[in-house]
């Protein structure tokens, strides 16, 4: 019986996550859908697009990220603490409400436009924020943030007296950064470029928003699978995986390994203080320029959602504000509904994700897991893998079919295929949290329990889920957040009647509600900070 | 003293070079029987073994002609210290003695609460329930371990490495101390150590092991005077080896390994192995001596503070030495 339990926890993943991706790939052995891909110079051009968007949101994000780490890692100046922590903002942002934010902001009708018209005395907008460039200006502002924390947390582990003994070993400031201080922080940063590459290459929101006649392939596989071009979204998605698959092996190779870092226990860095009061108010000026800048998007959100509907017209700012969008989407059931289906999917898919990760831990916590430890982590990981995109197509394709004696069911058009995609996504984060807890357990305090006469069950009750709580917490808090905002996967598998908040913003848009799509949007992001705060806490 | 544990020609193998066993011991109602060896003589796989925490390929545990072998550790009724004592961190000090009671220490069935002062007390730590774990020193964590496993009244106590968490100026005291307790509760108990002072300190009788085999058990006397082997004869006190030309000058026979111990070695007039007193150590009553012989050998001499001075010719005899065969490479 104890045996039988990796199994069944390796088919059900294998299930969940491998097959609908081989379901796939079979789907794409259809010489017709390759050809016509190869000979439509559109998706040329989308498959490129992907690429060195991804490639330059990696460039850009690391030149405001880094520099910004160091400034704040090494340097000691007034504000720093409060500064520090507000430059994370960005990641309590939504995807896609990030993106309805900018549009807002810096958008043809946003209020920089508006102003910028206005004090020119302009007759049309002075631009208009779309294709590559409006991309990359969202992708720089949302996730610059990997980068200042990865290599942040990387500075801080840097054992300082290596510093030291470098140059008292001779070297100059410059030799010392990039022959010590580089090469020791290199997996932070490779971390984070790993991180930036995939996000930007399955990010979604932003192109679609954004990108106009500008195409990349997460846009371009729903505009055919919108088409009805099925067997073609299917060959771009398998394209889209190959590009994640090939760009992950390729910058996992830079990471390198951990151990170079944590050789010694080394001295901790002590933090310069500028001395110069007048560069220190720079500094500290410049500090606050950027956090506001970071800021106003949340501002912008809030304030749109202040206007009501119809109002606003040609002024610069709004002329009424009122709380009337948030009265109308209280009073009035059917503009909750969504709000709900976020919130029950969101919870049911953590959930679902944590309990997976459990099991896994427990799998995996075995004296001898052997020939289990791989495949369960590889199979925890693979989702993160591969964009959002192909999952949502892949579970689509695997669950539109009734054969049940290949574990196949027709999900598509019922409630049920969101949350289970949400699942799937949220298995690598619930997946890494739970399993890094479990590392951190003694496994001498389970054995403890037994030496007490207390049994498995009641040992996992009383000593393992206590002490994972802060894994548990960070982990479901971060796959909640995601599963709450997710825009990607729900635009590809959404019916009416689980139809979440994302979708129900980007309808309200349509039909220039813009009021209650901001109102929504306020609504996520302070429900997204309420949860990551909850699940930071100690 | 018939036989409360045993341990039948229990054995495990890890892979091909590394197994453990067969071990064969019994072990009396009452006594403490301390498993020495250097690291990776496989003294801790023991007491895992007997804590059910490994399973053995062969061989059997027995209490009390209970046999105990495939029980799981929950059932097996044996309580266990640990070397970092694996108190549960999100529990206060109550709250992990009553671990293992059934309760939760906080509400009160079948006696949990008293039970808990008990132990306490039994550890001079009464009044201590609600302290938060982290908040005590490392002698308290041990005694709060202590307390959590002989709370649920076990069979046998088994203690890995127990002091080895202590700074060295606790050690001695809180040696005599457990071992009190120890016989004051009356359990059965198996420690590991790998320091020979710990094991003849805190052990009636104790068990050495060299790569996973028992080499010998007894009580400290009989292994200081006795050594069944030239490893306990080492491994087990202060000990001069000595072979070819020097064992023979000593006294030893062709091909011998012939074992000293300082104590045992004197200086002499006239007779005796010729040499150079390089090194004076001062301990108080007595001071070592390392003497250079013409061989180049060193050897270790404990005599009177007074005896023999740095630069010294010295003759050195031996008054009672142990003599081995020489053990196959």
């Amino acid at each position: 019986m104890r045996r039988a339990w990796p199994w069944a926890l390796t088919a059900l993943l294998a299930w969940l996550v491998l097959y609908p991706i081989v379901v796939l790939v079979l789907g794409a052995l259809n010489g017709e859908a390759w050809h016509a891909f190869l000979a439509r110079p559109g998706e040329w051009r989308a498959l490129w697009a992907s690429v060195w968007i991804s490639v330059a949101s990696v460039a850009l994000a690391a030149a405001i990220g880094i520099p910004l780490a160091f400034l704040f890692e090494w340097l000691e100046f007034p504000g720093r603490k409060t500064l520090g922590s507000l430059i994370a903002l960005p990641a309590v942002l939504p995807p896609f409400v990030g993106v309805i934010a900018f549009l807002f902001l810096y958008g043809e009708s946003g209020f920089v436009a508006r102003a910028v018209q206005a004090l020119f005395g302009l007759a049309r907008s002075p631009w208009r924020l779309q294709g590559a460039g409006a991309i990359l200006l969202v992708h720089a502002y949302s996730m610059y943030v990997y980068f200042y924390l990865f290599t942040r947390a990387g500075l801080a582990k840097l054992d300082w007296s290596m510093l030291e003994a470098a140059q008292a070993l001779g070297a100059r400031r410059w030799r010392t950064l990039t022959r010590v201080t580089l090469p020791l922080v290199r997996p932070s940063l490779a971390g984070a470029a790993l991180l930036v590459f995939m996000t930007a290459l399955g990010s979604f929101s932003a192109p679609y928003v954004f990108g106009g006649g500008f195409r990349v392939m997460t846009t371009q596989i729903v505009a055919s699978k919108l088409n009805g071009e099925l067997a073609v979204a299917t060959v771009e998605t398998v394209v889209l995986a190959l590009v994640a698959v090939l760009g992950l092996a390729l910058l996992r190779h830079g990471e390198g390994d951990d151990v170079l870092v944590a050789l010694g226990k080394g001295t901790a860095p002590r933090r310069r203080p500028i001395r110069r009061p007048a560069v220190r108010g720079l500094a500290a000026a410049a500090g606050w320029v950027f956090a506001v800048l970071l800021l106003l998007p949340h501002l912008t959100l809030a304030l749109v959602s202040l206007v009501p509907y119809g109002s606003w017209t040609t002024e610069t700012l709004p002329p009424v504000v009122s709380l009337v969008n948030y009265e109308r989407l209280f009073a009035e059931p059917a503009r909750l509904e969504p709000l709900l289906h976020s919130v029950w999917m969101a919870a049911a898919s953590t959930l679902a994700a944590v309990v997976l990760a459990l099991a896994a831990g427990e799998v995996l916590r075995r004296r001898s897991p052997g020939a289990f430890r791989h495949p369960i982590e590889t199979l925890l990981e693979l989702p993160w893998a591969l964009p959002g995109t192909v999952f949502a197509i892949a579970l689509a394709a695997t669950f539109s079919v009734h054969d049940p004696l290949t574990l196949r069911w027709v999900l598509v058009g019922t409630v049920a295929l969101l949350p289970l995609a949400y699942l799937v996504r949220n298995l690598p984060v619930t997946g890494r949290a739970v399993l890094a807890g479990y590392r951190q357990l003694d496994p001498a305090l389970e054995e403890a329990a037994a030496s007490l006469g207390v049994g498995r069950w009641a040992t996992f009750r009383r000593v393992t889920l206590p002490l994972l709580k802060p894994a548990l917490a960070a982990g479901g808090s971060l796959a909640f957040v995601a599963a709450l905002g997710d825009f990607v996967t729900s635009i590809v598998l959404y019916t009416y009647d689980n139809r979440p908040i994302s979708i129900e913003i980007m309808s309200s848009l349509r039909v220039s509600e813009l009021g209650i799509a901001a109102a929504f949007g306020v609504i996520l992001m302070l429900g997204s900070a309420l949860v990551l705060g909850i699940g930071a806490r100690r | 003293m018939s036989v409360f544990l045993e341990i039948a020609e229990l054995a495990k193998q890890w892979s091909h070079q590394v197994r453990v066993g067969p071990i064969s011991l019994g072990i009396g109602r009452g006594e403490i029987v301390a498993l020495l060896g250097p690291s990776g003589s496989g003294k801790t796989t023991v007491l895992r073994l007997l804590a059910g925490f490994e399973t053995p390929d062969t061989g059997r545990i027995v209490i009390e002609g209970e046999e105990v072998t495939a029980v799981p550790p929950a059932r097996r009724r044996f309580g266990m210290v640990f070397q970092h004592y694996a108190l549960f961190p999100h529990l206060d000090v109550g709250e992990n003695v009553a671990f293992g009671l059934g309760g939760r220490g906080t509400g009160d069935g079948g006696g949990v609460t008293q039970k808990v002062a008990q132990a306490l007390a039994l550890v001079d730590l009464a009044g201590f329930e609600r302290r938060r774990v982290q908040q005590l020193s490392g002698g308290q964590q041990q005694r709060v371990a202590l307390a959590r496993a002989l709370a649920p009244e076990p069979r046998v106590l088994l203690l890995d490495e127990p002091l080895s968490n202590l700074d060295p100026a606790l050690r001695e005291r809180t040696r005599r101390e457990l071992r009190g307790l120890i016989k004051r509760v009356g359990i059965t108990a198996l420690f590991v150590t790998h320091e020979q002072e710990e094991a003849f300190d805190l052990g009636d009788r104790v068990a050495v092991l060299n790569g996973g085999r028992l080499e010998q058990v007894g009580t400290p006397e009989e292994l200081y005077e006795r050594p069944a082997s030239l490893f306990v004869a080492t491994f087990v006190g202060r000990a001069n080896v000595l072979r070819g030309g020097t064992a023979a000058a000593l006294g030893g026979r062709n091909g011998q390994v012939v074992v000293v111990r300082p104590e045992r070695l004197r200086f002499a007039q006239g007779e005796g192995l010729p040499g150079i007193v390089r090194e004076r150590r001062y301990t108080g009553a007595l001071a070592f001596y390392q003497v250079e012989t013409e061989r180049g050998e060193r050897l270790e001499v404990l005599a009177a503070p007074d005896a023999a001075r740095v630069g010294d010719q010295v003759r050195v005899e031996a008054v009672q030495l142990m003599a081995f065969a020489e053990p196959p490479s």
